[in-house]
C-alpha cells in the first residue's frame, strides 16, 4: 500500500507541475496583453492615425509608418502570394511524386523559420546595394520572401487535402489539368488558402528584422517606393529606444496597433481553417 | 466506318461492338492487377462487370477512360478498340477520349460550385454555348437524369447541398451534358440509400437507350437487374462472360455460381 | 425528352476546342515548376549572398574572426566571439526553461485539461506565438527588465553570493537588461512553439497504447512518462529543435533587452550581445566596407548554425509524419 500511495504522490506532484506550466504559460499572454493595453490605450485617439511622426520632443501621430506598413505589406502580399500558390500548386499536382518536390518541401520549411534578419541581410545585398539606396521597394521584397515558405506550405497542405475523387472527376469529363487546377481544385481549397494568407499577413506585419536595413525609416510622409519608406515595426523600435517620452507613448500605441491587427488576423484565419476544404 | 463495326455475334444478332478489350493486362508498379483480359461492350447496352473486391473490375472500368493516366506507376498493356481506335496508343488524346467516355464514381463528386456551374463545367471545355443555349443544356442533361424538377428552382445554389443520391444524379447529369457515346459507372449506388439506388437504376435503363454503359458493381441483384451482359472478374482475371440471363441462371464456371450464390466475395 | 446524342459535337469541333488548351496547360505547368525552383533558389540566393557580402571579412580574419573576442570598428578588429557567446547562452536559457514548461503544458492540454478548456487553453497559447517579436522587445524593456532588476535579480545574486562558482555566475549588479533578461524573453516566445508539436505529436499516441496501460493499473503520470513520452520522442525532439532555431535566430525581442555589448562576462546577468542584435543594432551605421563585411560574416554564421538546427527538426519531425500515416 505505500508503494502503491507513492505512485499516487508522484502521480499528483507531476500532474501538478504541468498544470503549474499551462498557468505559467497563460501568466504571460495575460500579462502581455495587459500592459500593452494599458500602456497603449492611453495614447491612443484620432490624432495618432491623422498626424505624421513628430521630431523629438513635439506631439504627432503615426500616419506615415502606418501607410508605409500598409504599402510594402500589399506589395509583399502582391508579390509573394502567387509564388507560394504556384510553388505549392507544383508539389501538390504536378509534382506529387517527384523528387524535387521532396526537397522543395524540405528547404521551404527551413526558410519558414529561417530567422528573419538574415532575410534582411539577403535584400540589402541582392537590391540595395545594387540600387544604391534603401527603398520601400527592398522592403516590400524582403516580406516577400517572408510571405512566400508561408503560403507554399498552406497551399499544399490544402490542395493535398481535397480528394483525389474530385480530379478524378474533372478529369474525367476531359478537363485539361490546368483548367481541372484552376476551376475546381482552387475553388475547393479556397478557404485554406485563403487562410495561408491571412497567416502571411500576420506574420509580416509585425516584422522589423527584414525591414531595418531594406526599407530603413523615413520620418516625413512618405508613398515613393523608391525612397526610404517608414513602417510601423521600425517606428516603434526607434521610438521606443530613445529617450524621449512622447515618442515611447506612441511607441506603446503603436505596438497596440500591430498586436490588435495581427491577433484578429489569426483569429480570423483560424475562423475560416475551420470551414477546410470543401468536399 | 470502320474495320470492327457491325460485326454481329451469337449471341446478340446486330449489335455493334462498342468497346473491344483485347488482350489486356495492368499494372501497379510491379503488381499485375489484371492478366490478358478480352471483353467486348456492345453498344447501347449495358455490360456488368461483377466479382470480389479486389478483382480488378474498377481497375479495368478506369482503363477504359484512361484515368489511371492521372497517376505515375499505373500502366496498361494490350489493346482497347473503341470504334476502331486503339485508345491505349501514344497518339490518343485522352481529353478528347474522355468526352467520348463520361465516368460516373463509387461516391458523389459534385465540384465545389452551383449546380448550374457543375453542369456547364464540361460543356465549356468543348463547345462555345450562349448563355440561353447553355441554359437549355443544363436545362435537357438534368431532365435526363430525372433531377431537374427537384432542382430546377435552385440552379444557382451550391451543389454541395443536394443529397447524396441527388448528387450522385447531379454527376450522371454532369456526364451526359457533354454527350459522351459510352458512360461508365463504379459502383454508382453503393454510397446511396435504397429509394436512390431504385432511382439511378431506372435512370441507368432510359440511359441505355443512347448511351453505351459499362457498370461495375459489387450488388449481384443490380447486375441481375440493369445488364445485358455481365462479366464475372476474379483475382484479376476474366472468369466468365455472357448474357446476363444465362450467367445467373446457368454459369458454365464453378467459380462464378460460387460468388453468385454467395459462397464467397 | 430530346435525344442528346443525336446531336453529338463533331470530333473535329472538340479537338479544336481543346487546342486552346495546349498553350494554357504548358505554361501553367511550367510557371508551378518555376515557383517550385524560384523556392529552392531563395534558399541558394541567401547563402550565397552572404557569402558573397561576408568574404572580405573571412579574407582579413580568417580562423580568428571565430575566435577573437574584439570587436573594435575604430581599429577594423572584429571577431566573433562575444556575439556567438551571447547567441548560445540566451538560447540555452530559454530552452532550459522554455522545453519543461511547453512539455508540460502539452501535457495539460491532452491529458489533464477538462474537454471544454481544452480547445481555448491551446489557442491562447498560441496566440501567444503569433504575438510579433517587437512587442516581446518593448514589453522586456520597460515593464519586464525594470521588475526583474529590482525584484528578482538582487534576490538571486545574494542568494549565491557565497556559493562557488555561482557566484561568478550570478555576480551583480542586477542591471535588468542583459542575457539573463534576454534569455527569460526569448524563454516566453518560445514556449508557444514547444508546446503546440509536442500537443500534437501527443496526440498521434494511439489510445489503444495508453488504455492498455491504463489497464493495467498505471496512473496519469505512468501512462505518459511511460507510454505517451517514449512513442512521440521524436517529434518532440523536433519541437524543441524548432524552437531552438526560434531562439537563436530571434532579433527584435533580444536587441531591446540584451544591452549590445561586445564582450563575455561570467555573470549571465551582466549585459551581452547576441548574433542578430549585433546586426540589428550596427548594420545601417555601420561605415566602412570591413565593417559591414564583418556583420554579413555574422550573419552567416547565423545561417549556417540555424540551418543545421531546423534541418534537424525537419528530418525529426518528417520521420513523425510517416509514422502517424
Amino acid at each position: 500500500m505505500t508503494m502503491y500511495t507513492r505512485r499516487l504522490t508522484k502521480n499528483r506532484i507531476w500532474l501538478g507541475l504541468s498544470m503549474g506550466a499551462a498557468a505559467f504559460g497563460l501568466l504571460w499572454l495575460v500579462l502581455i496583453l495587459g500592459t500593452l493595453i494599458w500602456n497603449g490605450v492611453a495614447g491612443l485617439d484620432v490624432t495618432v492615425f491623422t498626424r505624421m511622426t513628430p521630431p523629438p520632443g513635439g506631439t504627432g501621430g503615426l500616419l506615415n509608418p502606418i501607410i508605409g506598413s500598409l504599402i510594402m505589406t500589399v506589395l509583399a502580399i502582391l508579390i509573394g502570394t502567387p509564388v507560394g500558390v504556384l510553388a505549392g500548386t507544383y508539389m501538390a499536382e504536378y509534382g506529387r511524386y517527384a523528387r524535387l518536390t521532396f526537397i522543395v518541401r524540405f528547404i521551404n520549411d527551413i526558410l519558414l523559420s529561417a530567422p528573419s534578419i538574415i532575410v534582411g541581410l539577403f535584400i540589402y545585398e541582392i537590391i540595395v546595394v545594387p540600387m544604391g539606396h534603401f527603398s520601400g521597394f527592398a522592403g516590400a521584397i524582403a516580406l516577400a520572401v517572408i510571405v512566400i515558405p508561408v503560403v507554399v506550405r498552406t497551399t499544399e497542405d490544402m490542395l493535398l487535402l481535397v480528394p483525389n475523387t474530385m480530379r478524378e472527376a474533372a478529369a474525367a469529363l476531359g478537363s485539361p489539368r490546368s483548367f481541372l487546377i484552376q476551376r475546381v481544385i482552387y475553388r475547393a481549397a479556397r478557404a485554406g488558402i485563403i487562410t495561408g494568407i491571412l497567416l502571411a499577413v500576420a506574420r509580416i506585419s509585425g516584422e522589423t528584422a527584414p525591414l531595418l536595413f531594406t526599407a530603413l525609416n523615413n520620418q516625413f510622409w512618405n508613398v515613393n517606393l523608391n525612397a526610404p519608406m517608414p513602417s510601423l515595426p521600425v517606428v516603434i523600435f526607434q521610438f521606443a529606444l530613445s529617450p524621449y517620452e512622447d515618442w515611447q507613448r506612441l511607441a506603446w500605441t503603436g505596438a497596440l496597433i500591430i498586436t490588435v491587427a495581427v491577433l484578429s488576423l489569426s483569429i480570423l484565419a483560424r475562423a475560416l481553417t475551420a470551414k477546410g476544404v470543401e468536399r | 466506318m470502320n474495320a470492327l463495326t457491325v460485326r454481329a455475334t451469337q449471341d446478340m444478332p446486330n449489335t455493334r461492338e462498342k468497346v473491344a478489350i483485347r488482350d489486356l493486362s495492368f499494372f501497379y508498379g510491379e503488381n499485375k492487377a489484371l492478366h490478358n483480359i478480352d471483353l467486348t461492350a456492345y453498344e447501347r447496352q449495358v455490360s456488368a462487370l461483377i466479382g470480389p473486391s479486389g478483382c480488378g473490375k474498377s481497375t479495368l472500368l478506369r482503363v477504359l477512360n484512361r484515368i489511371y493516366a492521372l497517376y505515375p506507376n499505373q500502366r496498361a498493356e494490350g489493346e482497347v478498340w473503341l470504334d476502331g481506335e486503339n485508345i491505349l496508343d501514344n497518339s490518343q488524346d485522352v481529353n478528347l477520349l474522355r468526352a467520348k467516355v463520361g465516368m460516373v464514381f463509387q461516391k458523389p463528386t459534385p465540384f465545389p460550385m452551383s449546380i448550374y456551374e457543375n453542369i456547364a463545367f464540361g460543356v465549356r471545355l468543348y463547345e462555345n454555348l450562349n448563355r440561353s443555349e447553355m441554359d437549355e443544356r443544363v436545362e435537357r442533361a438534368l431532365t435526363r437524369a430525372a433531377l431537374w424538377d427537384e432542382v430546377k428552382d435552385r440552379l444557382g445554389t451550391s451543389a454541395l447541398g443536394l443529397s447524396g443520391g441527388q448528387q450522385q444524379r447531379l454527376c450522371i447529369a454532369r456526364t451526359i451534358a457533354v454527350k459522351p457515346e459510352v458512360i461508365l459507372l463504379d459502383e454508382p449506388t453503393s454510397a446511396l440509400d435504397p429509394i436512390s439506388t431504385a432511382k439511378v437504376e431506372q435512370l441507368i435503363d432510359e440511359l441505355k437507350r443512347d448511351f453505351t454503359i459499362v457498370i461495375v458493381t459489387h450488388n449481384m441483384q443490380q447486375a441481375a437487374r440493369v445488364a445485358d451482359r455481365t462479366a464475372f472478374f476474379y483475382l484479376g482475371k476474366l472468369i466468365e462472360e455472357g448474357p446476363t440471363s444465362q450467367m445467373f441462371s446457368n454459369p458454365k464456371d464453378r467459380r462464378t455460381l460460387d460468388y453468385i450464390t454467395g459462397r464467397f466475395g | 425528352m430530346a435525344i442528346l446524342t443525336l446531336e453529338t459535337a463533331t470530333f473535329q469541333e472538340r479537338s479544336t476546342s481543346l487546342k486552346r488548351f495546349i498553350v494554357k496547360d504548358a505554361v501553367f505547368k511550367n510557371l508551378t515548376f518555376a515557383a517550385a525552383l524560384l523556392v529552392l533558389s531563395i534558399l541558394f540566393g541567401v547563402f550565397l549572398s552572404l557569402i558573397i557580402g561576408a568574404w572580405p571579412a573571412f579574407q582579413t580574419f580568417g580562423l580568428e574572426f571565430l575566435t577573437s573576442q574584439s570587436w573594435n570598428p575604430v581599429t577594423e578588429k572584429f571577431g566573433a566571439l562575444a556575439p556567438i557567446y551571447g547567441t548560445i547562452v540566451t538560447s540555452l536559457i530559454a530552452m532550459g526553461i522554455a522545453v519543461p514548461v511547453g512539455i508540460g503544458i502539452a501535457i495539460f492540454i491532452t491529458e489533464l485539461c477538462p474537454p471544454s478548456l481544452r480547445k481555448p487553453i491551446a489557442i491562447a497559447i498560441e496566440l501567444l506565438a503569433g504575438i510579433p517579436s517587437i512587442i516581446y522587445g518593448i514589453w522586456g524593456l520597460f515593464v519586464f527588465a525594470p521588475f526583474l532588476q529590482s525584484h528578482v535579480q538582487p534576490a538571486i545574486i545574494s542568494l549565491f553570493s557565497g556559493v562557488p562558482f555561482l557566484n561568478d555566475l550570478f555576480a551583480g549588479p542586477p542591471y535588468g537588461i542583459g542575457m539573463f533578461t534576454a534569455g527569460l524573453i526569448l524563454a516566453i516566445m518560445v514556449i508557444p512553439f514547444i508546446s503546440s508539436i509536442s500537443r500534437d505529436v501527443f496526440e498521434t499516441t494511439p489510445s489503444v497504447l495508453k488504455e492498455s496501460t491504463y489497464a493495467l493499473g498505471a496512473t496519469t503520470w505512468e501512462v505518459i512518462w511511460n507510454v505517451v513520452l517514449p512513442y512521440s520522442r521524436a517529434g518532440v525532439l523536433g519541437g524543441v529543435m524548432l524552437g531552438l532555431g526560434r531562439a537563436l535566430g530571434e532579433t527584435m525581442a533580444v536587441t531591446f533587452v540584451i544591452g549590445n555589448a561586445h564582450k563575455i562576462a561570467a555573470s549571465i546577468m551582466a549585459p551581452g550581445t547576441t548574433i542578430s542584435a549585433t546586426i540589428a543594432n550596427e548594420f545601417t551605421e555601420a561605415v566602412g566596407d570591413l565593417y559591414t563585411s564583418a556583420l554579413i560574416a555574422l550573419g552567416f554564421i547565423l545561417f549556417v548554425i540555424t540551418f543545421i538546427v531546423l534541418a534537424i527538426a525537419r528530418y525529426m519531425l518528417s520521420r513523425l509524419e510517416v509514422k502517424t500515416r
